[in-house]
């Protein structure tokens, strides 16, 4: 169950994402081999998960 | 000729030494290099013994849908609750003193099984351990995975080798005679010549399914390569059928060729950095990556490095003993960890597990 994405980013380049996994805060590296990325990807594919920009990112 | 033939040497015609000496005692001795088909360090299955469990440590878990049990050992299911798993402790007669531990699965309820529910245990072995194997080619060879069951049922029970694309499938079955019973079983399976298998690549190269309880959807004819999606043989044995059912499984082995050979008991410390190529979690919180009693708040990174190269960059979760802000860059080798350090605090990692399972 992953819930409450947002990616991360350093000096402006989006480098994972943090989301909760069955409610555990976790970082998940912009790696297509990652299964969660595989997994959240595949998500946001079907509408059913939203990842929000990095803070401080513009809209 | 059959029977036994008694000697103590054999030696070819031209060679100044015996090739092979026999003793009275039953040992072998090669007088020069002993070349086999297979090699040690035969078994592809990793904590087969289940002797590793960095994430629940012996634990009962009701577990959720790709919930790993024991290291490598993940559990699938439709329904929830429907059985719990916990690394159990072995005597050593049990498995012929193979094995310490074993992966014991217990029914929660008495449930009937749906065309499309799925109840299984498996293994996915990463395509750089198998693609010797040469799955999907002309040349495919067959191995053999044998293993030890005990159960509280008896009956006809069954597995499956799938690809990773789920689009090929040979269900096997097994029979457990007498119940309680720790038994041997032995399954050699023709390699697939068709159908698409991933390789030398860090994907997966087999996945090898135990059932539990398999609807007819997902179900098919033993002992036969077949195209679609299918995790067990038609009319295998429901575990999660019966309540308080149990099925316990330990000295998985899987090795090319037509036999299975005693299971190949590796080091402690050899099966944990093979199952931390997959999961890692830290022991022990640690201290002095960053030795510093800052005047005022700064955020600080400190570097934690995985003991092992692991399979892809992992999946990163951590406490801290100051709040962490975010973990950075993450690779195979290892991650950044993130901390605001208050004033007069020290940097340090709590707890930290990474997870790069296939």
């Amino acid at each position: 169950m992953y819930t409450n994405a947002q990616y991360i980013a350093f000096n402006g380049v989006n480098t994972s994402i943090r989301v909760d996994i069955n409610g555990v805060t976790s970082f998940v590296p912009l790696d297509p081999a990652n299964t969660d990325y595989a997994n959240i990807m595949q998500l946001v594919a079907e509408g059913k998960l939203t990842i929000a920009p990095a803070e401080g990112a513009q809209q | 000729m059959s029977g036994t033939l008694k000697v103590t040497t054999l030696q070819d015609g031209a060679s100044s030494t015996a090739n092979l000496t026999f003793d009275a005692n039953g040992n072998t001795t090669a007088g020069g290099t002993l070349a086999m088909s297979s090699s040690f360090l035969r078994n592809r299955i990793i904590n087969g013994n289940m002797t590793i469990d960095q994430r629940n440590a012996g634990a009962s878990v009701t577990p959720t849908d790709g919930q790993y049990l024991v290291d490598r050992w993940v559990a699938s299911l439709t329904a929830a609750s429907k059985y719990t798993a916990q690394q159990g402790t072995l005597t050593p007669s049990s498995t012929n003193g193979y094995n310490s531990n074993s992966l014991n699965i217990t029914s929660s309820s008495a449930y009937s099984i749906s065309s499309s529910d799925i109840f299984a245990i498996s293994q996915k072995v990463e395509g750089f351990n198998f693609y010797d194997m040469g799955w999907g080619t002309a040349s495919a060879k067959t191995v053999t995975l044998s293993f030890w069951v005990y159960s509280s049922l008896t009956g006809t029970f069954g597995g499956c080798f799938v690809n990773s694309a789920q689009t090929r499938a040979y269900p096997f079955t097994y029979t457990i005679s007498s119940a309680n019973t720790w038994t041997s079983i032995s399954v050699t399976v023709p390699g697939d010549t068709s159908g698409t298998w991933v390789g030398a690549t860090n994907g997966i190269g087999v996945r090898v399914f135990w059932s539990l309880g398999v609807g007819s959807t997902y179900s098919t004819t033993a002992n036969a390569w077949a195209a679609g999606t299918y995790f067990a043989p038609t009319g295998a044995t429901s575990v999660v059928g019966t309540s308080g059912a149990t099925f316990y499984i330990t000295g998985v082995q899987l090795e090319v060729g037509t036999k299975a050979t005693p299971f190949e008991q590796r080091l402690y410390g050899t099966e944990l950095v093979l199952c931390q190529r997959y999961y890692f979690a830290l022991s022990a919180a640690i201290y002095g990556a960053i030795n510093t009693y800052p005047s005022s708040a700064q955020q600080l990174a400190s570097d934690l490095w995985w003991p092992v190269t692991m399979r892809t960059a992992p999946t990163v979760a951590a406490t801290g003993t100051q709040a962490i802000n975010s973990i950075g860059l993450t690779t195979q080798n290892k991650t950044s960890v993130l901390q605001t350090v208050n004033n007069g605090g020290i940097a340090g990692i709590s707890t930290a597990t990474a997870s790069a399972e296939l």
